[in-house]
């Protein structure tokens, strides 16, 4: 066949099956059984996969629906899943997976690559419409077809480096409960409410299938007996929802819940001295950030833009001070977009500048920026006084480090004020006029960078994500050269070093200062044991490990 | 004026309050800076065809004036409150089942106050500037001043090891261990207490103050004076004299605050994680979600002015001299 054809030695193959790979369930020492119940948050919004756009409906996804890879507990290497090997062609357009055979859906139904064919090609057809919060995950394919029912072909119209784990990102739907919301204008697939009916679970293909969902209060999922990985070593495990943190911490230290996720900087000292609880207490994924407008259309305050001022800000700006004042020393200070926990794709030799005030001024007065009589700089004749846009998501410990921040800036003569509204209120202030970003200044907010993968997170500062993503107005065509090329570059080593240079190109031209890196914050009762303790967390979107190893103590 | 006269009036200016409200139910959220589809589009990679589609989906790339009158058609010709933008679904089935879950709790927390503050209000105007006169009205004093939220907070402290601080029953437990019908019953009780009693606390000193105000009130008067001199006995002179006459404007104030509870239980069910109507409205407003909000502002809207109504019928039967 011309597919087989096309397949090389050289390909990557990955012959393990799923069931080793995860490191999941089976442990035969565990305590089998029982259930826990984990405390969040951050609510699931919906399951319908057309229609959310919050981390805890596509982590439940995970363990709901299969995906055809997945990553390893640590979230550092992609490891199967429902394919149990894959190979791409010499050129890098063709990938063939091998799917698991006679696996069934929790119904009974055949769960096969025709499932998969299934829901990308839909995927693909509306993408335009009403799939369009999936289809960037199938970015540049041409086509996918199953042959058979345990072999799916992926075909690309670019090679990329980066198939897999947009491939992870996508669960797979059960075609015989979506296929009749997959017609006409494809409405359906978003009005669908994808939820347990009549007293039956939803239908699944993970280690777990949604037994009962209670919007912004309870999910709970139950053991699938049908799962074709590892079994779960519990019956299964409810996820609820807290409006507060501090109830969700009363109720993890009385019992009435087993785990918390994402627990407040300020519970962690009185967890750590509760004998009965476990902290998990690592490098994290997310950073904050002090952002500078960047655009070329930047209208007026243009001495932003100047390199020695950008400068001179990031050494006014007291790291050490925010990690430990605003985040009680539950953080990091921060340099690149990419953190520490990105593990390989993270450039260990950029460092901060240091915090230096007299440099800073030095700098200032260097370049001409004179002080007026009120202290404040003079920037082509306007005092350099701005406005900084404050996301409400950084309310708290943002808060205190913005005060550190305007603190650090008075003393090299530039003054900053807090703007403080909602997420899509700064957003928009952000954008300007036809998202040219030619109005702000400056602003503070915070990224979370999907995942310790590259790809996301180095693509927000693209021109192309000009009114979507980006919220800096940078935009330099030689790193979306950059990017297009790291994306092809299927050379681990080569891969990487390209990752850096362009670490190093956003980090000069400092459309971030990257201030803090958040550290990962979870607790559990030591009733349980087995939570992945790692950057992604005990309940993720990238694993289905952490909650098929979870046992009792 | 004629008993129908008064009724129709009444009427009259709830219908044209509601449709005032409707309207700057409306206007309020789209005037806020800000974009809905910003918030609902941010998927990776995601293109403007996928904002023009959410647009276009949500009725936002509609003139203004034409999403007011078909907000208003749905609304009021077909009873559609829309669909929610964060999950499609529609908005009257999601606020009907948040709705009951916030009555079943109100309706206890307030009975609750009622009942404490009617007592305390009586006892402390009875016993006036005794020590229990000035126990209850310091107390009530207190209560009163405390933001809701604090003594949420204070109890969950308090009783986190007792009794549930999250949710309205324990789903997960009662899925995987089973339970009866009563077992269920009881679950939801203990999931209510601390909610219910932290609605009480916050209502019932103003209960207290008005009732024991309006005691000391009528406690003064002639009759009550005549009543004495006539050698009645006191508790005959408390109980059929003074409370009855007192029960005009603590019948009013129980009304007119039964309107407000609704919304005012937001900042319980906030902390307490209650899945009712108040967190309905604390998450719509996170992500912009009109027509959730429109339609959880309208059944508040709905609560003020239906109570306000009752009230004003109440005020109307207990004090004959409006219609003179």
């Amino acid at each position: 066949m011309l597919v087989k054809a096309k397949l090389l030695a050289f390909c990557s193959v990955m012959a393990v099956v799923a069931a080793g790979c995860t490191g999941g369930g089976n442990n035969p020492s565990a305590t089998q059984g029982g259930h826990l119940i984990i405390g969040t948050t951050s609510n699931i919004d919906t399951m319908n996969p057309f229609v959310t756009f919050q981390q805890n409906s596509y982590a439940a996804f995970e363990y709901i629906y299969p995906q055809l890879s997945q990553f390893d507990a640590e979230g550092q290497k992609l490891l199967p899943d429902f394919a149990t090997k894959w190979t791409t062609s010499a050129d890098g357009l063709v990938w063939t997976f091998s799917t698991v055979p006679n696996a069934t859906w929790s119904d009974g139904q055949p769960l096969t690559a025709k499932d998969a064919d299934f829901t990308f090609n839909t995927i693909l057809k509306y993408g335009d419409g009403p799939a369009g919060n999936l289809v960037g995950g199938l970015a540049n394919v041409r086509s996918v077809k199953a042959i058979g029912d345990n072999t799916l072909v992926v075909t690309y119209s670019t090679p990329a480096a980066n198939v897999l784990q947009e491939l992870q990102g996508i669960p797979i739907l059960p075609e015989h409960v979506w296929q009749q919301y997959a017609t006409g204008d494809g409405k359906g697939l978003r009005q669908f409410p994808n939820l347990p009916e009549n007293g039956q679970p939803l239908v699944s293909g993970g280690p777990f299938e949604l037994a009962q969902y209670t919007k912004d209060s309870t999910a709970i999922f139950a053991a699938n007996d049908k799962f074709y990985g590892p079994k779960p070593e519990i019956d299964g495990f409810g996820l609820q929802y807290f409006s507060n943190d501090d109830a969700m911490i009363s109720a993890l230290r009385s019992g009435q819940i087993q785990a918390a996720i994402n627990i407040p900087p300020t519970a962690v000292a009185t967890l750590k001295g509760d004998n009965s609880l476990t902290v998990y207490d690592g490098p994290g994924l997310q950073f904050r950030d002090f952002i500078i407008n960047s655009s070329p259309n930047k209208t007026e305050n243009l001495e932003l833009l100047d390199p020695k001022v950008r400068m001179a800000m990031e050494y006014a700006i007291d790291r050490n001070s925010i990690v430990e004042t605003a985040w009680l020393g539950y953080a990091k200070p921060g340099s690149t977009i990419l953190p520490p926990a990105a593990g390989i794709w993270h450039d260990p030799s950029i460092q901060p500048l240091p915090f230096d005030i007299a440099k800073a001024n030095a700098m200032l007065d260097a370049a001409g920026y004179t002080r007026g009589s009120d202290g404040i700089r003079v920037a082509n004749g306007h005092p350099m006084d701005y406005t900084v846009l404050f996301a409400k998501d950084e309310s708290g410990a943002g808060d205190t480090a913005f005060q550190i921040i305007q603190n650090g800036f008075q003393q090299i003569g530039i003054k900053v004020t807090q703007r403080k509204e909602d997420n899509d209120a700064v957003n928009t202030a952000i954008l300007g006029d036809n998202d040219t970003y030619n109005k702000f200044d400056l602003a503070m907010w915070d990224w979370y960078p999907c995942c310790p993968v590259p790809d996301f997170i180095l693509s927000v500062v693209e021109c192309s994500e000009f009114g979507n993503w980006s919220d800096t107005g940078y935009c330099n065509p030689a790193y979306d050269k950059m990017y297009k090329e790291q994306g092809l570059q299927r050379n681990l080593k080569e891969r990487q070093k390209m990752v850096y240079a362009m670490q190093k190109m956003i980090y000069d031209a400092r459309p971030y200062i990257v201030l803090s890196n958040d550290d990962t914050l979870n607790a559990w009762s030591n009733d349980w044991t087995g939570f992945v303790e790692g950057s992604l967390g005990l309940f993720n979107n990238l694993s289905k490990a952490s909650l098929t190893q979870v046992h009792q103590a | 004026m004629h008993r129908a006269d008064y009724v129709i009036k009444r009427i009259a200016f709830a219908l044209i309050t509601v449709f005032v409200a409707i309207t700057i139910n409306f206007i309020l959220f789209r005037a806020l800076p800000g974009s809905a589809v910003s918030n609902f589009s941010r998927a990776p990679h995601a293109s403007p065809e996928l904002r023009a589609t959410l647009t276009h989906e949500f009725g936002l790339d509609q003139p203004l004036w034409k999403q007011y009158v078909l907000y208003l058609d749905q609304l009021i010709v077909h009873r559609n409150m829309g669909v929610s933008f964060a999950d499609n679904q529609p908005v009257t089935t999601e606020l009907a089942g948040k709705l009951k879950n916030t009555l079943g709790m109100v309706f206890v927390g307030t009975l609750f106050a009622i009942v404490i503050g009617i007592v305390t209000g009586f006892v402390s105007a009875w016993r006036r500037s005794g020590v229990v006169d000035h126990v209850s009205t310091n107390t009530a004093i207190v209560f009163y001043a405390l933001p809701t939220q604090f003594i949420g907070m204070m109890l969950i402290f308090l009783f986190a090891k007792y009794l549930p601080t999250a949710g309205m029953r324990n789903e997960v437990n009662t899925f995987f261990s089973g339970g009866s019908t009563w077992s269920s019953i009881k679950d939801i009780g203990l999931h209510m207490m601390l909610p219910a009693i932290t609605l009480a606390l916050t209502l019932f000193g103003e209960y207290t103050l008005v009732v024991r105000s309006a005691m000391l009130e009528t406690l003064g008067e002639d009759y009550v004076l005549t009543a004495r001199a006539k050698g009645l006995p006191q508790r005959r002179i408390v109980v059929s004299h003074a409370l009855r006459n007192a029960m005009l404007p603590i019948v009013t104030l129980v009304a007119l605050s039964l309107g407000f509870i609704v919304a005012g239980a937001i900042l319980v069910e906030i902390v307490f994680s209650w899945p009712g109507i108040g967190q309905a409205v604390y998450e719509a407003v996170a992500t912009r979600d009109y027509p959730m909000l429109q339609g959880a502002f309208l059944v508040l809207t709905l609560s003020v002015v239906f109570f306000n109504f009752i009230a004003d019928l109440l005020y109307f039967k207990l004090d004959p001299r409006i219609t003179e």
